[in-house]
Formats: structure tokens, C-alpha cells, sequence
């Protein structure tokens, strides 16, 4: 097995049933994967608990993944969604929805959904390198720390407003568009 | 086509799956009517997904290599049904899951002559999630309320001195606003309300039920 091979050609393999190729996606994104967890759930237990079942999952799943995100997007869809699962678990939630109820992580079958899709994908990509730092802190805590504005703000000492205003600059210099 | 729409804030903590239960589902149940919004939703996700790239990785241990190899080949469980991707115009699949069927299947309180109210259960212990059901120019007495309170049309509209509401219009009323929504006369009104508080009634004539309304959170 060739570990550099990227990721769109060791997909195939996987779906083959080539299980050398998913150790190699397993040892590429599994840092990632939980760290994310870890940033929320705080526990080094839960969050590889969490990382364990996004590749199980990812696994099961793979022949969905239809390469309209990158292979990493589609991944990161499905951390999200387990790692709030479990953060629900953990609370005792007794509920019959799951995360991916509310945030789906199928792709769109329609192919000029798929392409827009990527397209804002790779906009917004490289749009963040142009990011100031301050921007860059509250969208981290937001996204891979699991914080309301509220609670960023009150972490990083600073009135709730400048959060929010801050948000929206960094949401308008990524060109996204809000229609309102 | 949806008028009223979710503030950008709230989209972005939804993208990033930081609301609660109650309100993000119902923030999805928007999205089901709202291209637009879905739109932007789906830009913050890829902007969720470009800080993930950029994550500084800690290092993890061998074992969770092992764990996730020695579970590829388990027998694959009953696979969860998820209510899969926004539709736009489609009954909204969540709502279906948490009616187990649909409107005709539920149990609606009475409420006034006017206004019946079905609470669904999401798990979310903190928020009511409930169907509101207005008869076609029938009115809801003035209220105010003791917390938040995100309203979303799902069939027919209403209106109150701030404006009017149609399918898929979404609102979110702070603990201050006070208002009396009003059906359209031409159909009754279903609405989707979440709360983290009881409703508070101003007017004379309801305001004795106020000890009575308790959160039906859960």
C-alpha cells in the first residue's frame, strides 16, 4: 500500500474492501478527528470514543460519498455530528433524534448543487488565509470548540456585540452570501 | 417563499452544531422551507470544515487505530434512518420523526376556543417544543414572554402589529416583545414554537392562567 496516495484514490480501493487503504485515511485524519472531539467533550476517553465511531461510521458510509466536498469536509460532517451526539449522551438525553437529523451528512444528489458546493467550498478555503487573527479566534471557538457567541465572549473578554460583529466581517470577507 | 429568517448568529451556531436540541431542530425545519437560508447554512458548513483542515492535530495513540480496524468488520447494525437531506416544499421529515406520523395522528390540548397545542418530545430538557393550531381568524391573547421564543409557520400565516407571517417565516421573540397574533382568516395556522420559558398573557381575561403555564420541556 502506498500511504501517500491521496485521498480521492484511496476511496475506490476502500469501496473495493481494501481495508489497508482505510488504515492509511484512519492514520491521516484521526488527529484531526479527535482533537476535535477533545475540544469539546474535554475527556481524552469520549472524544477517541467519538473518533472510533466517525471512522466506523465514515466506513459504512463511504460508498455515499459522492466527491462533491472534499473527502475532509465529508469527514468533518460526520465528527460534528457525532461528537454532539455523544455530548448529548453524556447529558442523558433521552431523544428520538440524532444529529444527523437536524444537519444531514448526505451530499445533495443534484450535480449543479454538488459543483456550486465545491466551488464555495474552495472560495471560502482560500478567502480564510486573508483572515485577521482576531476573526480567525472567535470562529475557532465557535466551530471546533462548541461555544455560543455568548460563551466566546465571556472566554474571551469581550462584549458580546464585538463577537457577533466580528462573525459577520469575517462571514462577509468569505463572500458568504446572506441574503438578508 | 420564506420572508423572515433566521439572524446570521444563530446559522452559524447551528452550522456548527453548537444550539440546543430543540432549536436546532427547529432552525433545520426552516432550512426545509428556505433555499436561501439552506444556501448560506451549507457556506458556513464549508467554513466549519476549512478550521477543521487547519486544526493542529494532537497526537493519539495506537490504540484508537486498533479499536476503529477491529470494529470495520463487526456485523453492521440495524442502520439509523436519518430524515436525510433538506427538501424544500416537502412535509419537513424531522417533524414527521417527531410526530411519529402526521398532524392527524396527534393529541392537541385546548387551550381557548381558538388555539389547540400538541407538545412534541425532543429530549431537550430545557425547551418546549410545541405545534401551536389556530382556527383561521382566531387570535392568541396578548402575551408576553418570560424567556425566548422561536415561531416558525408551517401551514397557513398569522399576523401581529409587527407584520405578517406565511409558510416557512421564522421568528424569534425576546422576553420583552409583546404581541397577539392573529390567523389569516382564509385557514388555520400551524405553527412551530419553541420556548425555554412559560408564556406570560397581559390581558385581563387570561391573565389568571399565568400560575398555571408551565414549561412542558423535554
Amino acid at each position: 500500500m502506498q500511504t501517500g496516495l491521496p485521498d480521492n484514490e484511496l476511496i475506490p480501493l476502500v469501496i473495493k474492501g481494501d481495508q489497508q487503504a482505510y488504515k492509511v485515511l484512519v492514520e491521516r485524519y484521526q488527529s484531526y478527528i479527535f482533537t476535535l472531539a477533545y475540544r469539546l467533550m474535554q475527556s481524552r476517553e469520549d472524544a477517541e470514543e467519538v473518533a472510533q465511531d466517525v471512522f466506523v461510521k465514515a466506513y459504512r458510509s463511504l460508498a455515499d460519498f459522492k466527491g462533491g466536498s472534499k473527502f475532509s469536509t465529508w469527514i468533518y460532517t460526520i465528527a460534528r455530528n457525532c461528537r454532539t451526539d455523544m455530548f448529548r449522551r453524556l447529558q442523558k438525553f433521552d431523544t428520538p433524534l440524532a444529529e444527523e437529523d437536524v444537519f444531514p451528512d448526505q451530499e445533495s444528489e443534484e450535480p449543479f448543487a454538488l459543483l456550486q458546493g465545491k466551488r464555495s467550498e474552495e472560495r471560502v478555503r482560500e478567502l480564510m488565509k486573508t483572515l485577521p487573527g482576531d476573526q480567525m479566534r472567535i470562529l475557532a471557538k465557535v466551530y471546533m470548540e462548541g461555544k455560543s457567541h455568548a460563551e466566546a465572549a465571556a472566554e474571551l473578554d469581550l462584549p458580546l456585540g464585538t463577537v457577533k460583529s466580528r462573525v459577520r466581517l469575517a462571514i462577509q470577507k468569505l463572500q458568504i452570501q446572506i441574503d438578508r | 417563499m420564506a420572508k423572515f429568517h433566521p439572524e446570521l448568529d444563530l446559522l452559524t451556531e447551528h452550522a456548527a452544531g453548537n444550539l440546543p436540541l430543540a432549536q436546532a431542530a427547529c432552525v433545520s425545519v426552516h432550512l426545509n422551507y428556505c433555499e436561501q437560508c439552506q444556501r448560506t447554512s451549507g457556506q458556513l458548513h464549508s467554513l466549519g470544515a476549512a478550521l477543521f483542515d487547519q486544526l493542529h492535530g494532537e497526537p493519539v495513540g495506537e490504540s484508537l487505530l486498533n479499536s476503529v480496524l477491529a470494529r470495520l468488520d463487526d456485523a453492521v447494525p440495524l442502520s439509523y434512518a436519518s430524515t436525510s437531506q433538506w427538501s424544500a416544499g416537502s412535509t419537513p421529515a424531522i417533524l414527521q420523526r417527531l410526530m411519529s406520523g402526521d398532524l392527524t395522528d396527534l393529541v392537541w390540548k385546548k387551550i381557548t376556543s381558538t388555539l389547540r397545542i400538541s407538545y412534541l418530545k425532543t429530549g431537550d430538557p430545557n425547551y418546549e417544543f410545541a405545534l401551536y393550531h389556530i382556527k383561521a381568524g382566531g387570535r392568541i391573547p396578548e402575551h408576553t414572554h418570560r424567556g425566548s421564543e422561536m415561531t416558525l409557520v408551517l401551514e397557513g400565516g398569522f399576523s401581529d402589529a409587527d407584520g405578517s407571517y406565511h409558510q416557512g417565516d421564522f421568528l424569534l421573540r425576546q422576553p420583552s416583545d409583546v404581541h397577539a397574533p392573529t390567523a389569516v382568516q382564509s385557514e388555520d395556522c400551524i405553527c412551530l414554537a419553541v420556548l425555554d420559558a412559560p408564556l406570560k398573557f397581559t390581558g385581563w381575561k387570561y391573565r389568571w392562567m399565568n400560575p398555571f403555564l408551565q414549561l412542558q420541556a423535554g
